[in-house]
């Protein structure tokens, strides 16, 4: 028996009203994060993480969905179909 | 509203922590065998642990009237060492017939090494054998899509295993559709930091439905709160969702699943 999941009634506009202060806020932990990496010694030309981050960000901004999911693989190590007769467990 | 915590290490929390989640509603909870924050030296380490999951928290929850059920295993970060899981695993049968226990877990991959699916392998050959259900644990961060991936194909070449007798936990974004889609169960980890919110999860159940999907708080030694689940029903009410929608993930759905053990005995909550 499966159940519509969809609540009753949660247009596009009450859905931003209610999240936009947590948006707002995560935006600016990000922000202060990006300053404070800044303001500390070092090049951080080479640095993985960093690439990581600015790849996340680049899909937060682009015009596709499922960007949970998408920023979820970016940070994912990838997976091969071979591995067991790699590792030589049959 | 009355809930079950599929995923709870309860001997990592204070007898304050069982009164907090039976005020809550917490009616039942199910505890997987996992890492003690350190590596055991010993076989007999693991028995004495199973004894405190069979024994002792099954008596500390009934103060509070909360049913306390158990999964037993040498968890992945251990199973790195093989010897010592082979012992472990020889030794879990002597527990199975205990009144709490539901299964074998939280097996699963840590760093997805070859040792540790090799354990894995072995788990789940000890659960066909005894006709056990399964409760897995999926790595975390990075090692997940993979670990996940990997744990998917090292149960289904089992001709065994029924997959409505697995649940795969810490599911996210990137891993719940393969888990439901290839008939398991799956179960969301309510986690500061490293996994899942309560808004992501109510997402989630918005996406993929009610069906096969449960939530849970993990509630270990790290950072983590065992009153995750009131926060998702708290959500879910806030977007509009109905009570049954709410009672079916955080209520039906675990007994659904658990009562797939002989142990099983649904609580006894008016709906
Ligand atoms: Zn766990």
């Amino acid at each position: 028996m499966s159940q519509d999941p969809k609540p009753p009634a949660r247009s596009a506009e009450k859905v931003l009203s209610e999240e936009f202060f947590i948006a707002r806020s995560k935006i600016l932990d990000l922000a202060a994060t990006l300053d404070r990496l800044e303001r500390a010694d070092g090049s951080l030309e080479a640095l993985h993480q960093l690439k990581l981050l600015e790849q996340g960000m680049e899909i937060l901004l682009d015009d596709q969905s499922d960007k949970a999911k998408r920023v979820q693989l970016l940070m994912s190590r990838p997976y091969d179909p071979d591995w067991r007769k790699n590792y030589g467990l049959h | 509203m009355d809930y079950i915590d599929p995923h709870i290490h309860m001997v990592s929390r204070t007898t304050d922590d069982y009164e907090t989640l039976a005020r809550m509603g917490c009616v039942a909870m199910s505890e997987p065998a996992f890492w003690a924050g350190f590596d055991r030296g010993s076989v007999e380490s693991f028995r004495d642990y199973f004894r405190q999951l069979t024994e002792f928290e099954p008596k500390r929850a009934a103060q509070f009237g909360i049913k306390h059920y158990t999964w037993l295993c040498i968890n992945a970060k251990e199973a790195e060492n093989v010897s010592l899981s082979r012992e472990v695993i020889a030794m879990i049968p002597e527990f199975l017939e205990a009144s709490n226990v539901l299964g074998i877990g939280e097996i699963g991959l840590n760093k997805n090494t070859k040792n540790e699916s090799t354990i894995f392998l072995e788990h789940v050959d000890l659960a066909a054998r005894f006709n056990q259900q399964i409760l897995i644990h999926t790595p975390h961060l990075e090692d997940k899509y993979q670990g996940t991936k990997m744990i998917l194909d090292m149960l289904v070449s089992d001709a065994r295993i029924e997959r409505s007798r697995v649940l795969v936990d810490h599911v996210e974004e990137h891993t719940i559709q393969e888990v439901l889609d290839r008939g398991f169960w799956a179960g969301m980890t309510l986690y500061p930091i490293t996994k899942c919110t309560p808004a992501r999860a109510a997402d989630m159940i918005e996406r993929f439905g009610t069906e096969r999907l449960m939530a849970n708080s993990a509630g270990d030694w790290g950072p983590s709160k065992p009153t995750a689940i009131p926060d998702l029903i708290m959500e879910l009410k806030r977007r509009g969702h109905s009570r049954e929608l709410i009672r079916k993930v955080v209520y039906e759905n675990p007994c659904e699943f658990f009562s797939q053990s002989k142990n099983f005995k649904a609580p006894i909550a008016p709906s």
